[in-house]
C-alpha cells in the first residue's frame, strides 16, 4: 500500500473483512473522533460516549463481512453509532427535564415578532457574548432538554453536517420530517440563546 | 399574497425556504417580506447562527485514555 495514496474507507473496509488489521486500525483512527463526537452530542455524557465507542467498533468489525458496500461506509458507520447511542439513552432512567417550549418565538396578534430587531439580532451574538465553558455546559444541557425525536435530527443535519436525505435514511422517515424537527429544534435553541445572553425570545 | 405574508408564517416556512424546498411563489412571499422587516432579518440571523454556536460548544474529542481504552477493548475481542 503506497502511503501517498489515501485509500477509500469502503476498500479498507473490503480488506479489513478478509483479516488485514492494520486496515481496520486505519478505520478506527480515521473515524473514531467523529464517532466518539456524535455519541457525545446524543448521550449527553462522557461515559456514555466512551461506552458506545467501543460498541460501534466492534459492532463494524463483526459486521465487515454484511457490509458490502451497498452503502457508504460513512452511513453505515452513522447508523451503527446512532443505534448505539439511542440503545444507551433508553437504558438510563433519567431525570425528567424542562420544556424548551418557552423559549418558541412569539408574536403579536397581528402575526409580527413581538420582539424588536436588536432584541431578536442577540442570538447570533451569543457566541462573542458568553463565556466559551458556560456556552458549552448549556449547549450540552439544552441539548438534553429538547424532545428525543428532535435531537436525532439536529445532531445529525446541523451538527454532523449530514445531508437531509442522508439523515431522512439513517432515521426512516422522509426528508419533510427531518426539515420539521430540526426547525422545531433550531426555533427552541435559538430562543435559548437569546435568553442566555438576556434578549427576549 | 405578499402583502399577507406575516412574520409567523415567514418562520413557519424558513426551513423549507432556507433548503431550497419552496415554490416560487412562497418564496417570492418571503423574499418580499424580508425585504421590508428588520425583525425577521435579525430572527434569520440568530436562527442560521444556531447550529454554528452549537456545533463549537459541542465539538468534543476522545481523550488520549479514551483511544487507548478502545484500542485495548477491541484487541481484547479480536
Amino acid at each position: 500500500m503506497s502511503p501517498a495514496v489515501e485509500l477509500a474507507d469502503e476498500v479498507l473496509a473490503v480488506r479489513a473483512a478478509t483479516g488485514d488489521t492494520t486496515a481496520f486500525e486505519t478505520l478506527v483512527s480515521r473515524h473514531e473522533g467523529r464517532v466518539y463526537r456524535l455519541a457525545c452530542r446524543l448521550t449527553g455524557s462522557d461515559t456514555d460516549a466512551q461506552d458506545v465507542l467501543q460498541e460501534t467498533f466492534l459492532a463494524v468489525y463483526r459486521g465487515l463481512a454484511s457490509f458490502r458496500g451497498a452503502s457508504r461506509f460513512s452511513t453505515w458507520l452513522y447508523r451503527i453509532t446512532t443505534n448505539a447511542a439511542l440503545g444507551h439513552r433508553r437504558a438510563r432512567r433519567r431525570r425528567p427535564t424542562e420544556s424548551l417550549e418557552e423559549f418558541l418565538p412569539r408574536f403579536d396578534e397581528d402575526g409580527q415578532h413581538t420582539p424588536e430587531a436588536s432584541e431578536l439580532r442577540a442570538a447570533s451574538q451569543a457566541d462573542a457574548l458568553l463565556d466559551g465553558k458556560l456556552l458549552a455546559e448549556e449547549a450540552r444541557s439544552a441539548l438534553e432538554r429538547l424532545p428525543d425525536l428532535y435531537r436525532e435530527a439536529f445532531v445529525l443535519r446541523d451538527l454532523e453536517e449530514l445531508e437531509t436525505s442522508e439523515v431522512a435514511d439513517l432515521l426512516g422517515v422522509d426528508a419533510a420530517t427531518v426539515r420539521q424537527r430540526v426547525h422545531r429544534a433550531r426555533l427552541m435553541l435559538r430562543g435559548y440563546l437569546s435568553h442566555l445572553v438576556g434578549a427576549k425570545t | 399574497m405578499t402583502a399577507d405574508l406575516t412574520c409567523r408564517r415567514g418562520v413557519e416556512r424558513l426551513m423549507d425556504y432556507l433548503e431550497g424546498v419552496l415554490g416560487a411563489a412562497e418564496r417570492a412571499a418571503i423574499d418580499a417580506h424580508m425585504a421590508g422587516c428588520p425583525r425577521c432579518v435579525a430572527f434569520v440571523e440568530g436562527y442560521v447562527a444556531t447550529p454554528r454556536i452549537w456545533r463549537a460548544a459541542t465539538a468534543a474529542a476522545p481523550s488520549t485514555e479514551t483511544a487507548a481504552a478502545l484500542r485495548r477493548f477491541l484487541a481484547a475481542r479480536r
